[in-house]
């Protein structure tokens, strides 16, 4: 029973984003697409429909059920204009198992740039993903009603300010695109960052769903092929990124056996795909990145020297505070600890102060250097900067081997 | 939809030496993006504002109304003109807010007019 429960369950959530995407266009209605879907999985779950196409089921049902609510709408109000819309749904829906695929529309709709990045990336998990608000506010570190209302009002501007149910001309695809990229790395490092504390990477597996469908939709997109392989590459090392005891497994002390392997390769045909077009950028790059460390586990080493070159790429097409910083790390490796702190205090402090990862490679090189007091501060540094839970009990280890 | 397109910039970009030379050329642009539009037939009108220093502003507080010389905002940049566009959808009046000029810093607010 339990069993079958969790099959149905997985069967709804991979049916979401195509009958979601299909009902949004035709009913022009994210809210309506939303509710109807809603009952019709209710309905498939109460009455345990054997559906041997779960996808066509929940569509055609959840589409009577938005025409049925739509009738009753315009009955209420006698508008015409809805009435001519009902009677030409219902064509449609004789029709057996006509699910379009919409998805890529839909994306572009809840990571349209006039929307706010945060509040994208929400209703983008929330729609499309079906997402409880209450998980995404958890991640998000933000309350309940907040997120709600960051999604009703991201909602509302798609309504009031006309952004289009349609798929944006090819001329507009760049600045778009960009958008919906950067929506989804930002989910992505959040779920991430979450999953290693919680130990549950359930959002991060919905991110990559996403990730995944959008690199099926657009295959001859690099940067979107390369974002795909990039969370694919850090999905592979969930399962060694916290210990026994709860604490973060740094990246080069992670068991590599540990990895996932499956996830690794299918990592690697994105970026061989992605390769071929020839159309280097940011994704690709940090993509190669994490492929590079991925090779530990063929052959027990990294090639940091090449890693190095990958991030000076990087540092020109994307340049940053966290990207030199890096890169820096890098070049601890490839050249030496001394090298690497030589990078490190070059860059501007004022931006890195704030940042965790910058006092931990600072402790690092401190150590391979000898000079452990000062680690010990950068380290110190990094606990007061309120990590999480994994994360400042790998700090607090490393502070007590010191000592 | 209507949208209306508010275009707001820095004033002074049109003083000094070369600032008539650069209204001028401003002002032409706008005349053939007028023309584009009425050829498209999406105008739906516009004018362009008096500078910032003209205004007057009436301010409610606590239930008084006091005049003031100036701009709502006091900012760098001032409300300098408006055009209302007709549009099926934002992206579409996102479209041609962008091609109007703004030689200066500034921006363009893209609304959506209330329609019942």
């Amino acid at each position: 029973m339990a069993a079958a429960s969790v099959q149905i369950a997985d069967a709804i959530a991979e049916a979401r984003p195509r009958v979601i995407a299909a009902l949004a266009a035709q009913l022009r209605d994210l809210d309506m697409a939303e509710d109807a879907f809603a009952e019709a999985a209710e309905t498939y779950i109460s009455k345990g429909v054997a559906a041997d196409r779960p996808a066509a089921w929940l569509f055609i049902t959840a589409k009577r059920k938005a025409l049925d609510a739509m009738r009753k709408q315009a009955a209420q109000e006698r508008a015409v204009s809805d009435a001519a819309q009902v009677s030409e749904m219902s064509n449609v829906i004789q029709l057996p198992e006509a699910i379009p695929d919409e998805r890529l529309r839909l994306i572009f709709i809840c990571c349209h740039p006039a929307i706010a990045l945060e509040a994208r990336t929400a209703l983008a998990l929330k729609v499309i993903c079906g997402v409880p608000v209450s998980e995404i506010a958890r991640v998000f570190v933000c309350n309940e009603p907040a997120m709600f209302q960051r999604i009703t009002r991201a909602k509302t501007k798609i309504y009031k300010a006309g952004i289009a149910f349609e798929l944006p001309p090819r001329t507009a695809w760049a600045e778009r695109l960009d958008a919906v990229l950067l929506t989804l790395e930002l989910a992505y490092t959040v779920a991430y960052q979450d999953a290693a504390d919680e130990r549950d990477g359930e959002l991060a597996g919905e991110v990559s769903r996403l990730a995944n469908m959008l690199a099926e939709l657009l295959p001859k997109e690099p940067e979107v092929l390369g974002l795909a392989a990039l969370i694919a590459l850090a999905r592979s090392r969930e399962a060694a990124r916290v210990d026994e005891a709860g604490a973060m497994v740094p990246l080069s002390q992670q068991d590599c056996s540990l990895w996932d392997g499956a996830l690794i390769e299918h990592a690697r045909l994105l970026l061989d795909q992605a390769h071929a077009f020839s159309r280097t950028g940011p994704y690709q790059v940090m993509a190669a990145i994490q492929l590079c460390h991925a090779r530990r586990r063929t052959d027990g080493t990294t090639d940091w020297a090449a890693i190095l070159k990958f991030y000076d790429a990087l540092m020109v097409m994307r340049p940053g505070a966290v990207v030199a910083l890096n890169r820096a790390v890098a070049l601890s490796q490839a050249e030496s600890p001394a090298a690497g702190l030589a990078a490190l205090e070059e860059l501007p402090k004022e931006k890195l102060q704030s940042l965790r990862s910058y006092h931990v490679a600072r402790a690092d090189m401190m150590i391979r250097l000898g000079r452990d007091e000062e680690a010990k501060v950068s380290l110190n540094a990094a606990l007061k900067l309120d990590p999480r839970s994994a994360e400042r009990r790998y700090l607090e280890q490393r502070l007590a081997r010191i000592e | 939809m209507q949208y209306m397109l508010l275009i707001t910039e820095d004033e002074n970009i049109y003083k000094g030496d070369d600032g008539g030379k650069l209204m001028e050329e401003t002002v032409g642009k706008h005349m053939a993006l007028i023309a584009d539009m009425e050829k498209a037939g999406v105008y739906g009108g516009g004018n362009r504002l008096q500078p910032g220093a003209t205004a007057t502003t009436i301010k409610y507080k606590a239930g008084e109304d006091t005049l003031h010389d100036g701009p709502y905002a006091e900012t760098h940049e001032e409300l300098g003109g408006y055009y209302i566009v007709e549009a099926n959808d934002l992206d579409t009046a996102i479209e041609w807010a962008r091609k109007i000029p703004v030689p200066g810093n500034g921006g363009i607010e893209v609304r959506p007019v209330w329609q019942e």
